[in-house]
């Protein structure tokens, strides 16, 4: 798949026999086009011999009989759970307290201490924060399990379903636990990728209860739980309070809706001549896009039958909306300004480039882990929370907040060698580790009881705002028959922030390509 | 190997099988043995099921499930981005192609002029395609960042350079220029093309008085057309595959395979969304075919051209 020359197909230099030699050249021409087209066609093919795997049933955990006993056991108390404590013998179940040390939270599960095995995990955590606050949780798993042996390997965030699914495919190689993009978890299902999770979570009287309602929804299909909701999110509104004060705004009085963020930004930008220097605000900057502004003016993106909506009105006005900040600001201007970003300290927000950014509450970390200097005018540095204020992000004037909640699910691959092991890890990491997790990365625990309650979340001062800010969160768009439908607001948006298309032309094409797909899919 | 190929039979050996003529296929034939067993043994099998599956609705994980013309008949007549990324992937083919064999061409020639050191310069110029892969397309998205090094030299000049990868009418030129550093290659098969112009055909020239520029337009040019010709079928072939560098830039800069504004969706980027984003094999496959199909006519009209233009000695 690759453009450059092959040099294999050097022809001779020396004379060459006239017929060999125009043969030679006459036929490489066709000679290559197979040699090159080849290869693509039969990627796309696959092996012939995977075909049988499709057609095995799944072998769910189900049908493996199972000689553990229903809890109701021994109970030890959440501490001795937690430290290692000889485990109960016999094959007895114990119920393990969420949070260790405290009952606050007042979670449990039935956990079968005596599974033995090896069971590889997957996941994409590979930020020194995530990374080690993964391992802190998996470090207490293998404690309270000293039969099982976890091998956690990291695979980049653009790689992992893709390479579970080629894996899942061929039958071998796949992970027995993965992380699970949840808003994507059903499509997972029916495409028969993870296992169903019900016949376990039955049997340990797992039913949903203690998660956050709508993401025990994203996690199961009729009822039926494909993974158990592992972290949730929600967007707020950072902002800069040193630039704030540069620009004489009141740094406790973050905008309310977009004519605030526009009348603020007439202070915060700066500019030496054409070039930004720094920028107020800017649509599409930060973790939201169309599909979220679309929201906060009152839009939706599809009906209650997954009928697409994707040009209406207030979407269309939205779009209109950001268009606006491009042309503000210039189209050329703002691209180049946009190149400047790098990651970790030197983001738009942590380098003071952007003074409005909105990003998920787990943001936080970063900004603890970083600890960016907010710097006044006047050289006066502030970090932390003196540094940096969080708000709703402000809707449409006259329109209601509203905020993507997305997140993960553990769930395990079918195929996987190890589903008792997996299934222990996975109640584990989702009503124990999940504590120590979200005070690490201030990942939004999927219990809600845990993220309301939990006193050392709540130890960051913004905590409560965030767990407020849940109250409007709404889950990602799900169409059945078109899972990321969204995606077709990525080219709209550029058409128009490029002038080529006016929003409604562009919102009528989106449509109009949404319509199709969703029209093939159910045909 | 066709020198081999061409080494006289002996007159002693009359039989039948081994005439000259057989003799010289068996060769070859021997050759291309360890192609031609690769295609069999490992891509005509994926080829065949691929044509099937391109009938079919196939996720990888549950068996294909038929559905006659339907990708053929969604690709064709309701499919935009088949259309802009067949589009892109044309626009890049037209301008990339002549632009690789001019300069090559002219890269070559300056190679082959004897001078000291001169195989210094064959190693530098050649070294980039050593060198291609992820790794160096990072470190050209580097080099044309709206503020990175090339706009910096061009500030330099007092030339504002464009936004490139950010801007959609300059992401394709901006591949285009990268692309140009892996015309190791095509200056290779240049010098050796070069290399076999006999040096007579000079020698009378200048004794005729020909000039530098008739002599490069009567000899060099003619001489080199089959060569030419090899090199624009295999550049052009290579051209509508272009995927790694617009695949990596995009996701980099974008996040987004094919951004910005769907200016870096080529035929084969658009190809891997379907294939491993969406997990539809099966349209993936109607795409591959699609594609084998426009790549084997426009190699066969560049076939039937060649036989006005390109002069095999004779």
């Amino acid at each position: 798949m690759s453009d450059t020359n092959s040099p294999d197909s050097v022809p001779q230099k020396q004379p060459i026999r006239k017929m060999t030699r125009r043969h030679l050249l006459q036929y490489g021409g066709a000679l290559a086009a197979v040699t090159f087209v080849g290869p693509v066609l039969s990627a796309c093919g696959g092996d012939q011999g995977r075909r049988g795997q499709g057609g095995t049933p799944t072998t769910g955990p189900a049908a493996a009989p199972t000689n553990l006993t229903t809890a109701g056991g021994v109970t030890p108390t959440a501490a001795e759970a937690m430290g290692g404590a000889t485990p109960p013998e016999g094959g007895a179940a114990t119920t393990v307290a969420a949070t260790p040390g405290t009952t606050a939270t007042g979670q449990s599960y039935n956990a079968r201490t005596d599974v033995a095995g090896t069971i590889t995990f997957w996941h994409f955590w590979g930020s020194p924060v995530r990374r080690t606050a993964i391992r802190r949780v998996i470090a207490g798993f293998e404690q309270t399990y000293p039969n099982i042996k976890v091998n956690e390997q990291f695979v980049p965030f653009g790689d992992i379903w893709t390479k579970n699914i080629a894996a899942v495919a061929a039958g071998r190689g796949m992970p027995d636990v993965i992380v699970e993009d949840r808003p994507q978890l059903r499509a997972r299902a029916e495409n028969n990728i993870d296992i169903s999770l019900g016949e376990l979570a039955q049997r340990d009287g797992i039913t949903g209860d203690a998660f956050w309602p709508f993401t025990w929804q994203e996690a199961t299909v009729d009822g039926v739980p494909y993974g158990l909701p592992y972290e949730t999110d929600i967007r707020v509104l950072y902002y800069n309070k040193a630039a704030f004060r540069d620009a004489g705004l009141d740094p406790n009085k973050p905008p309310k809706d977009w004519n605030d963020l526009e009348a603020y930004s007439n202070k915060l930008d700066q500019r030496s001549g054409n070039k930004l220097e720094r920028i107020g605000f800017f649509p599409t900057i930060g973790n939201i896009g169309l599909d979220q502004w679309g929201w906060m003016n009152g839009g939706q993106w599809q009906t209650e039958d997954f009928e697409p909506t994707i040009n209406a009105k207030e979407n269309i006005e939205t779009l209109a909306w950001m268009k606006k900040w491009t042309d503000r600001y210039g189209k050329k201007n703002i691209d180049a300004f946009t190149a400047t970003f790098g990651q970790g300290p030197e983001d738009p927000f942590m380098s003071g480039k952007v003074a409005m950014k909105v990003d998920i509450q787990g943001y936080t970390s970063f900004l603890n882990f970083y600890n960016p200097k907010f710097t006044t005018k006047g050289g006066e540095e502030l970090s932390g929370e003196e540094g940096y204020g969080v708000a709703a992000i402000p809707p449409a004037p006259g329109h209601k907040p509203a905020s993507l909640s997305g997140g993960f699910a553990l769930s395990i691959p079918r195929g996987s060698k190890n589903q008792e092991a997996a299934w222990e890890f996975i109640k584990y990491l989702t009503f124990v580790g999940q504590a120590s997790w979200a005070r690490d990365t201030y990942g939004m625990p999927t219990i809600e009881k845990l993220a309301r309650t939990d006193p050392e979340l709540k130890a960051q001062p913004n905590w409560e705002f965030f767990v407020d800010a849940m109250s409007y969160g709404r889950p990602a768009v799900y169409n059945p028959a078109y899972p990321s439908m969204l995606e077709v607001l990525g080219p709209a948006v550029d058409a128009v922030m490029l002038g080529r298309q006016t929003p409604e032309q562009a919102l009528n094409e989106a449509q109009r390509k949404a319509e199709a797909e969703i029209r093939r899919q159910r045909r | 190997m066709a020198r081999l190929a061409a080494s006289r039979p002996s007159r002693a050996e009359k039989k039948p099988f081994l005439t000259p003529r057989r003799r010289e296929a068996l060769t070859g034939y021997i050759f291309a043995l360890p192609f031609i067993f690769g295609f069999l043994a490992l891509t005509l099998g994926p080829m065949i099921f691929s044509l099937y599956a391109s009938f079919t609705e196939y996720n990888i994980v549950n068996p294909p499930e038929w559905i006659g013309l339907g990708n053929y008949d969604f690709i064709l007549r309701y499919d935009e981005e088949f259309r802009i990324s067949l589009k892109n992937t044309i626009y890049y083919v037209i301008l990339k192609t002549p632009l690789v064999i001019s300069i090559s061409l002219v890269l070559a020639m300056l190679m082959h002029i004897d001078l000291p050191g001169q195989r210094y310069f064959r190693t530098i110029y050649y070294l980039p395609t050593v060198l291609t892969g992820v790794a160096a397309i990072f470190l050209w998205v580097w080099v044309l960042n709206p503020e990175g090094l090339l706009n910096r030299g061009l500030g330099l000049l007092g030339i504002s350079g464009p936004n490139w990868f950010f801007d959609p009418a300059w992401s394709k030129p901006g591949l285009i220029v990268m692309g140009m550093w892996y015309i190791g290659s095509p200056i290779l098969i240049f010098l050796a093309g070069l290399n076999g112009i006999p040096t007579q055909l000079y020698e009378s020239a200048e004794i005729d008085g020909a000039g530098p520029l008739r002599k490069f337009w009567n000899i060099t040019i003619p001489m080199l057309s089959p060569t030419i010709f090899f090199l624009v079928v295999t550049n052009i072939i290579g051209a509508f595959q272009v995927f790694n560098s617009a695949y990596v830039v995009s996701t980099t800069a974008h996040a987004s395979a094919g951004a910005p504004a769907q200016s870096l969706l080529f035929y084969e980027v658009y190809l891997y969304i379907r294939a491993f984003q969406h997990l539809e094999m099966g349209f993936a496959s109607a795409l591959a075919w699609i594609l084998f199909a426009i790549v084997m006519v426009v190699t066969a009209i560049q076939l039937w051209l060649a036989k006005r233009w390109v002069y095999y000695e004779s």
